[in-house]
């Protein structure tokens, strides 16, 4: 087990100090969240709409945009310079390269969830009243099921013709359990609502996301090899 | 079955099938009563209700041919698997336009997202990313191996459609055929016209899912021919 988390390290690892180095994905998906803040305050009426009312909505939204910016190229460098032939023919089990690469791209997301709050909280002068910690658990319980399917969705788009424009035909039917629950909770932890009317999400949130972690890692092997 | 057993139980099921859709539309507008809360409008839910379970059979047929096929990898599954999914998504799209005629006259509007009607929609999308899947990719065989995974995790949505109704306020009408409280409560001429419905629907799917079948197959086959080398032909056929 122990060696098996190694595994899973190793290409987390790799994947992150190659962001590191680049900054290629951080930098697109950075610039994209302060850009698209500053679009939707253009786009929000504030006369007739308080952006208050609706930022949780926005703020998920931008989370699912920006993380598809992001993770729709989680395979374009091995897929680039064939390195994925290398990497399949090294004695990593399939299933840990999955869970790395889900590692990897849950670190990255993680700190363009912090942007997304930051920026939003300062554009739109958001006012938090609720418990932080149980908004952590919702916000990474979310991120964490939608990292799991569309990094498995990423590889299948690399082995289609069609590419990254796959990706959102694919993810999006089977993220609006995220966006459900995630979108109410956030909401109600914004106003101050207690613990107990989000728990339940917090349930369905998990359910999703180990479901759909323990599904894609089964089923990454029918994905990844030629 | 060979391929002429399949042409011909295709032309039998297909003449059945056509020949009950025909006496279910005579039922529907001229033999069963209309119902005393909707009035004329619910008279659709003798093609809504048996489009959609058709719809959850071909899925299921989907999910369960693909499983299978990505773990015994044998060729006819993944052909039943597409050819249940094409006849499911007709069912589904014969469910997603039947539902907003009913809910313009029961709701006042053609769309409410209520949820068994979202999901319903987004499970028509994941279909659709399945057939994408299939015809994107250079190699057949990978593609094949793609939708089936699509089909399997596809699946894995329906148990999120019945929680996501269990938490959220539905406006969708309570399943009244498969009532746990009071099974069956229908009408009993309700009930006929809505059997009559079930069986000329599972009779036009069973048509449409062999022929479906058979074209994979004649496909199959002809790529394979193709992939043989015509010295090797000529040798065979001599």
């Amino acid at each position: 087990m122990r060696n098996y988390l190694r595994l899973v390290w190793a290409i987390a690892r790799k994947d992150l100090l190659v962001e590191f180095r680049t900054h290629e994905r951080l930098t697109a998906m950075g610039a994209f969240v302060v850009l698209i803040g500053i679009l939707f305050n253009f786009s929000i009426d504030s006369a007739l709409v308080r952006p208050q009312d609706i930022a949780a909505a926005l703020i998920w939204m931008t989370i699912i945009f920006g993380g598809m910016l992001g993770l729709g190229r989680t395979f374009r460098l091995e897929q680039e310079d064939a390195a994925l032939s290398g990497i399949l023919q090294s004695p990593i089990p399939i299933a840990a390269l999955y869970l790395g690469k889900v590692v990897g791209n849950f670190i990255l997301l993680s700190v363009m969830v912090a942007l997304v709050f930051v920026v939003f909280g300062a554009f739109f002068s958001l006012r938090f009243s609720g418990s932080p910690l149980t908004l952590v658990g919702v916000v990474a319980l979310g991120v964490l099921g939608f990292v799991s399917l569309t990094t498995f969705f990423s590889a299948m788009a690399t082995r289609s013709s069609m590419g990254e424009s796959l990706l959102p035909v694919l993810v999006f039917p089977l993220l609006v359990p995220v966006v459900v629950y995630g979108t109410t909770a956030t909401d109600r932890l914004f106003i101050g609502r207690p613990i107990a009317e989000v728990s339940g999400n917090l349930r369905m949130l998990a359910a999703f996301a180990i479901l759909f972690t323990v599904a894609c890692a089964w089923l990454f092997r029918f994905v990844i090899e030629e | 079955m060979s391929q002429k057993q399949i042409r011909w139980a295709v032309g039998v099921l297909g003449a059945l099938g056509v020949a009950t859709v025909i006496v279910l539309h005579w039922m529907v507008f001229f033999w069963v009563p209309t119902e005393s809360t909707m009035g004329v409008v619910q008279r659709i839910f003798y093609i809504h209700v048996p489009a959609w379970w058709i719809a959850f059979l071909g899925f299921g047929l989907v999910a369960l041919c693909s499983a299978v096929y990505l773990w015994l990898g044998d060729e006819r599954l993944d052909r039943a698997a597409v050819a249940g999914a094409e006849a499911g998504m007709i069912f589904t799209t014969i469910g997603l336009l039947t539902g907003p005629l009913w809910g313009r006259v029961a709701w006042g509007t053609w769309w409410e997202w209520e949820p068994r009607l979202t999901l319903a929609l987004l499970l028509w999308f994941i279909y659709l990313g399945y057939f994408l899947v299939r015809r994107s990719t250079a190699n057949p065989e990978q593609g094949k191996r793609l939708a089936a995974v699509v089909g399997v995790i596809g699946v894995l949505d329906i148990p999120l459609i019945h929680v996501s109704v269990t938490w959220l306020r539905s406006l969708h009408p309570e399943a009244v055929i498969l009532s746990a409280s009071n099974p069956m409560n229908l009408d009993p001429s309700m009930g006929a016209t809505i059997g009559v419905g079930l069986l000329a629907f599972t009779l036009v799917f069973a048509s449409l899912f062999l022929a479906r079948y058979a074209v994979a197959t004649y496909e199959h086959e002809l790529d394979l021919r193709d992939a043989t080398p015509a010295g090797t032909q000529g040798a065979e056929a001599g």
